[in-house]
């Protein structure tokens, strides 16, 4: 407003300006008392005088006005003037000055959270909050209660109470059925704490679900974006009614995206990417909604063909290829680009390859040098897995001449088929030859890694033609100035030096088609992104604890994901990198090298593990985290035994488990513990993992788990009790907790059951650590016995 | 954070910024700053939404005009706060001034439909879409209460209220029961999916070879909607690889513009002949063949008929003193209206 001048100066003149009675010169006075108040702590102390006036004004505008100045001041030495007409305020008779004075406590607590506690005025808003008549100050309330109760719950045991509170049935039932006198903000407010309510019965949810049924048609999209939240959040324990809620919820959210700015429409594509990723076949329909404009921004652009990729299936695949291939043309490289790519994944998903291969080596033909890049790196792909295509692409690949491909990826592609068929192309020998003598000219490293082990191949399958080039590769190699590439050669030399035939067993053993692609989000994330629907998680496609601070994250937080079973903490570890796929040697070295460096006790890179970690035991999980964020192929923890398999081959395995403890023979349960939700957050958050394991359930009791009660009343059999339980087919999540019969140590159990691969991975927290060893057998033992007769 | 609460928000708050000053730039901004002040102190508070209803937000802070701006000059008197200061909120429909009075109550009802259609290089319609608007225009005194029913709702796939429709009637008999605002809102929006065909074609035909490309677009009435087909026009980006192009029509103009578009304004089709535009398109020297194929966007507007055939069937008032005046408008314009070639 001053264009960056300092106008402080002045402070004096403008407080003596305020005593005007013009209204509207009175507010940019307030503006400039409240914009330099903090400057001039001395000089704020003039104007007191006049806003405590002011707070006692007959005109109901004024004292708002005056009152929402004062607590703008933010001078801590001020406050004591403030409790005074923020009291009166809050009793005020008009509405208009009760909100201002509402929010004014919010603000009171941040410049001094003791005084607006000591001045009780927690108590009054709570008060005000279930009595008051008008909607926003009830709203302003609410928000200002969450705000202040859950940054003082970790201090203070009755607010945490407090806290919950605001979540019990009355509560909750109460802003229900107020929900038609709020304004639309407020309305998000209370939808955003419905969500966090757990009724106890069926039929509580539906009552819910009826009287929020008209919220889905409101023309404001944060308020529908917030009642499909509540909805999925309420059925997630009942798969079919679940789904009645995506057929639903979608006809708004297409409806949500097809009005408003592009910004609206993304933030609303954000959300129905996420519902396609977990529920394809119920939008496999509505395919042609996620056809791109030709207006549209590209990250518009780029969230629908991925959604594309999605929902195609048998009925629709044809038409959907048919559209992506019209984008191949599209003046937008990018788009054009991941065009193509989603054309090999529908192709991988298995649909219609016959047809999709044809179209991808029309786009080999193409003679646009980012068409065939993309379509060589996916027709590598395909033959990956489906190497019954083999004959034909290599007719075509065969005519692409190297020169003309410039991107390492495309290149390194190219490079691969060279070697892997090169019985079957005539001339491939002399392509490699030929790039092996530009050798110097090739700048990645990634290339001529690819062009090694290439050469090698070619070699064993045709010697003769071979020999001279492998000859000059080595050395080359040799001489290469990048560490990987010079090792690679050494390794291959030698090995060739060693036994010829033990190379060629290592180099180019018989392949197995691939037959799934990794993921590159784990199912795990994609969970939590789930549970924190409705928010930027879902925006950024990450979950918050990957994007927010540490300081940030409340432990209101927490207690959100236990409540809704969320927890990724423990299991960060099970992001695999796309990068994976083509774990390589020097993915291989890295990892290693990292995972010495993160072994250490300087593990607080995991966002959620616990803080008492001992470095050795457990550091898997956590390092594996940091792993991950570096991209590489990575230990993940207990989870992939095939990257186990890769440690035990360098005979770096990392201790899953602690050395168990000389155990105790026989471990007796109490048959009747207890333990409160807030206690077992806190310990699950305290206590390191004593052991981390992963079981395989009998076939009769993945088929037993359709009802996951069931689960819940055999192990309270075995007196093992569930706190907590969630998720759907085929990945359940339950929280157990036991108690050992004679003393007070607590076992604490995450349990995830993956019933498509009949796992059940088991992490144990204890008091008593020596102990866990036994509890986790007699766990073993209970859960094995699930589902017998 | 829901970040639809934040964009929605920010948007409310361009719509009321807009909506106050006549127009929302920096100019704007500078020139009324106190405005905007006032505006944005009631309408969030400590980062929550407060008051975003605008009719409200006129109750308390006045909207500028010239008389005020006059006396403003005149007096010295900066101040433009109403007179009568309102008792905030005091009304009982919280989007409704307290008590409005107009000389002649009138009411209009507007369909505005814009159609989302999508043809591939074939000409098959690959997509076909309609997205409708209901708009009122209000100027009613008291509190009235009206409702609207339309001929056949079936069509309709799915549809968004303003606060003001109540849910009950128009869920057992799909009737719009409501108390209006006062002054221009959107009462509902609805989407109309699976239609058949478009009012109009467009044909473009490229063949390329040689280092150039030739191109003729042809534009006709496909399907008539009896009424008449204005405002056409047809627009495709010149792909980057082309250094010149020379574009002729046989009825209305065509411009090149700097951003290298090709826009071809037809207005209305004549009876006698079909409109057609024909050219010829230079390439970047060494370029043999056009690899790029430009979409073409179509823009047209139909007025006095909605084209997903949604029809009002009548609008009741209740509580009003005297007989208002009623008024219905239809209009139809494309919307994302492409054809790939």
């Amino acid at each position: 407003m001053t264009v960056g001048i300092d106008v402080s100066s002045l402070f004096g003149e403008m407080v003596m300006c305020s005593a005007t009675s013009d209204i509207v010169l009175k507010k940019m006075c307030y503006l400039y008392v409240g914009n330099y108040a903090k400057v001039n702590p001395d000089l704020a102390l003039l104007t007191i005088n006049f806003l405590q006036r002011d707070c006692k004004d007959e005109d109901p505008m004024i004292r708002g006005l005056a009152l929402r100045s004062l607590c703008s001041l933010r001078v801590a030495n001020l406050v004591e003037y403030l409790v005074g007409p923020l009291g009166s305020g809050l009793k005020d008779n008009n509405n208009y000055v009760r909100t201002v004075a509402v929010m004014g406590v919010l603000k009171l607590y941040h410049i001094s959270a003791s005084t607006c506690v000591d001045a009780d005025f927690p108590a009054m808003l709570k008060h005000s909050m279930l009595n008051d008549s008008d909607a926003q100050v009830v709203a302003n309330c609410l928000s200002a209660l969450q705000e202040i109760w859950s940054s003082e719950a970790s201090s203070s045991e009755e607010a945490s109470r407090e806290r919950e509170a605001l979540l019990s049935k009355p509560v909750v039932y109460y802003f229900l059925n107020r929900i038609k006198e709020f304004s639309e903000w407020a309305q998000c407010l209370v939808l955003e704490l419905v969500g966090k309510y757990v009724p106890s019965e069926t039929s509580e949810i539906f009552d819910i679900m009826n009287l929020l049924e008209d919220r889905l048609q409101h023309a404001n999209g944060a308020v529908v974006l917030a009642t499909i939240k509540v909805f999925l959040q309420l059925t997630l324990s009942m798969t079919d009614v679940h789904q009645q809620v995506y057929e639903r919820i979608k006809a708004p959210l297409l409806t949500l995206v097809s009005s408003g700015s592009p910004e609206q429409s993304y933030a609303v594509l954000s959300h129905l990417h996420l519902l396609v990723m977990r529920a394809p076949f119920i939008f496999s329909s509505d395919y042609k909604h996620f056809y791109c404009q030709y207006n549209e921004p590209s990250y518009v652009k780029k969230l629908k063909l991925e959604m594309l990729t999605a929902v195609a299936n048998e009925s629709n695949t044809y038409e959907i290829v048919t559209e992506l291939c019209e984008y191949a043309a599209n003046v937008d490289i990018p788009i054009a680009r991941e065009s193509i790519r989603a054309v090999g994944k529908i192709a991988l998903q298995q649909y219609d390859v016959n047809a999709i291969v044809d179209r991808l080596l029309q786009f080999l033909e193409m003679e646009k040098d980012y068409v065939t890049a993309e379509a060589l790196v996916l027709v590598k792909d395909l033959l990956r897995k489906y190497p019954q295509w083999s004959q034909d692409c290599i007719a075509v690949v065969g005519n692409i001449s190297s020169k003309n491909i410039q991107e390492p990826k495309a290149k390194a592609a190219l490079i691969w088929m060279l070697g892997e068929y090169s019985q079957d192309m005539h001339d491939a020998p002399y392509i490699l030859e030929s790039l092996i003598e530009n050798w110097e000219d090739e700048h990645s490293a990634e290339v001529r890694l690819h062009l090694l082990t290439a050469v090698m191949k070619c070699f064993f399958k045709r010697p003769p033609e071979t020999q001279k080039a492998l000859g000059a590769a080595l050395a080359a190699g040799l001489a290469d100035f990048h560490q990987d590439v010079h090792d690679r050669a050494l390794f291959y030399y030698r090995l060739l030096q060693y036994n010829v035939s033990v190379a060629q067993r290592v180099v180019d053993p018989p392949k197995q088609a691939v037959s799934v692609f990794a993921d590159t989000q784990s199912s795990e994330i994609k969970d939590r992104i789930f549970d924190e629907f409705n928010s930027l998680s879902v925006v950024y496609q990450k979950p918050s604890y990957m994007f927010t601070d540490k300081e940030h994250r409340g432990p209101f937080e927490f207690s959100d994901e236990l409540g809704h079973l969320s927890i990724g903490a423990e299991s960060t570890g099970t992001v695999v990198p796309a990068q994976r796929v083509e774990a390589n040697d020097k993915d291989l070295l890295l990892s290693v090298s990292e995972k010495e460096e993160s072994g250490g006790p300087s593990n607080n890179a995991s966002a959620y593990s616990a803080p008492s970690y001992d470095g050795s035991s457990v550091s898997a999980a956590a390092s594996s985290q940091m792993l991950s964020e570096l991209a590489i192929s990575s230990v993940t923890g207990h989870a992939s035994q095939s990257s186990l398999a890769i440690d035990d081959l360098l005979g770096l395995g990392l201790p899953v488990a602690p050395a168990p403890a000389p155990s105790p023979p026989l471990l007796k349960l109490n048959s009747k513990a207890v333990l409160d939700p807030g206690t077992f957050q806190q310990k699950w958050r305290q206590l390191p993992i004593s052991l981390s394991q992963e079981y395989s359930v009998s076939p009769r009791g993945v088929a037993a788990l359709t009802a996951p009660q069931a689960l819940l009343r055999h192990m309270q059999g075995h007196s093992i009790h569930c706190i907590a339980s969630g998720g759907q087919s085929p990945n359940y999540k339950f929280f157990f907790f036991a108690q050992k019969a004679e003393e007070s140590s607590t076992f604490l159990v995450e349990c995830i059951i993956n019933t498509s691969s009949a796992k059940a991975q088991i992490k144990i927290k204890a008091d008593d650590q020596s102990a866990s060893e036994a509890f986790s057998t007699l766990f073993q033992s209970a859960l094995s016995e699930f589902g017998l007769p | 954070m829901p970040p639809l609460m934040a964009i929605e928000f920010l948007c409310r708050v361009a719509d009321v910024l807009s909506d106050y000053l006549g127009g929302l730039n920096e100019d704007v901004i500078k020139d009324n700053f106190i405005i905007v002040y006032e505006l944005l102190d009631e309408m969030i508070d400590n980062g929550f939404p407060l008051t975003t209803e605008p009719n409200i937000l006129r109750e308390m802070i006045a909207q500028p005009n010239i008389v005020s701006k006059v006396l403003s000059v005149v007096t010295g008197n900066s101040s433009n706060v109403s007179e009568t200061r309102p008792g905030a909120t005091a009304s009982c429909v919280p989007w409704r001034t307290t008590d409005p009075k107009y000389a002649n109550n009138e009411v209009y009802v507007d369909l505005v439909e814009e159609m989302d259609a999508t043809i591939n290089r074939d000409g098959v319609l690959v997509k076909c879409e309609i997205y409708g608007e209901v708009q009122v225009n209000s100027h009613l005194s008291g509190l009235p209460d009206l409702t609207l029913s339309f001929a056949n709702t079936s069509i309709l796939d799915d549809v968004r209220f303003h606060p003001c429709v109540r849910f009950r009637p128009w869920e057992s008999n799909q009737i719009l029961s409501f108390v209006p605002p006062d002054g221009q809102f959107k009462l509902m929006s609805y989407r109309v999916k699976k239609l058949k065909s478009t009012p109009i074609y467009v044909k473009p035909q490229l063949t390329s070879g040689g280092g150039t490309c030739r191109v003729d677009v042809l534009v006709g009435i496909r399907n008539d909607p009896g009424k008449t087909i204005d405002s056409i026009t047809v627009q495709f980006q010149l792909p980057h690889c082309i250094l010149s192009a020379d574009m002729t029509s046989n009825h209305g103009t065509v411009n090149i513009l700097a951003n290298k578009t090709c826009l071809w304004s037809i207005g209305r089709i004549p009876k006698d002949k079909a409109p057609s535009m024909s050219g010829t398109l230079v390439l970047e020297t060494g370029l043999e063949r056009l690899h790029v194929f430009p979409t073409f966007q179509v823009a047209f507007r139909v007025m006095g008929v909605a084209l997903s055939g949604l029809q009002i069937d009548k609008l009741d008032l209740k509580n009003l003193p005297n007989r208002p005046y009623k008024g219905f408008r239809a209009l139809t314009r494309a919307g994302e209206f492409e054809v790939r070639s």
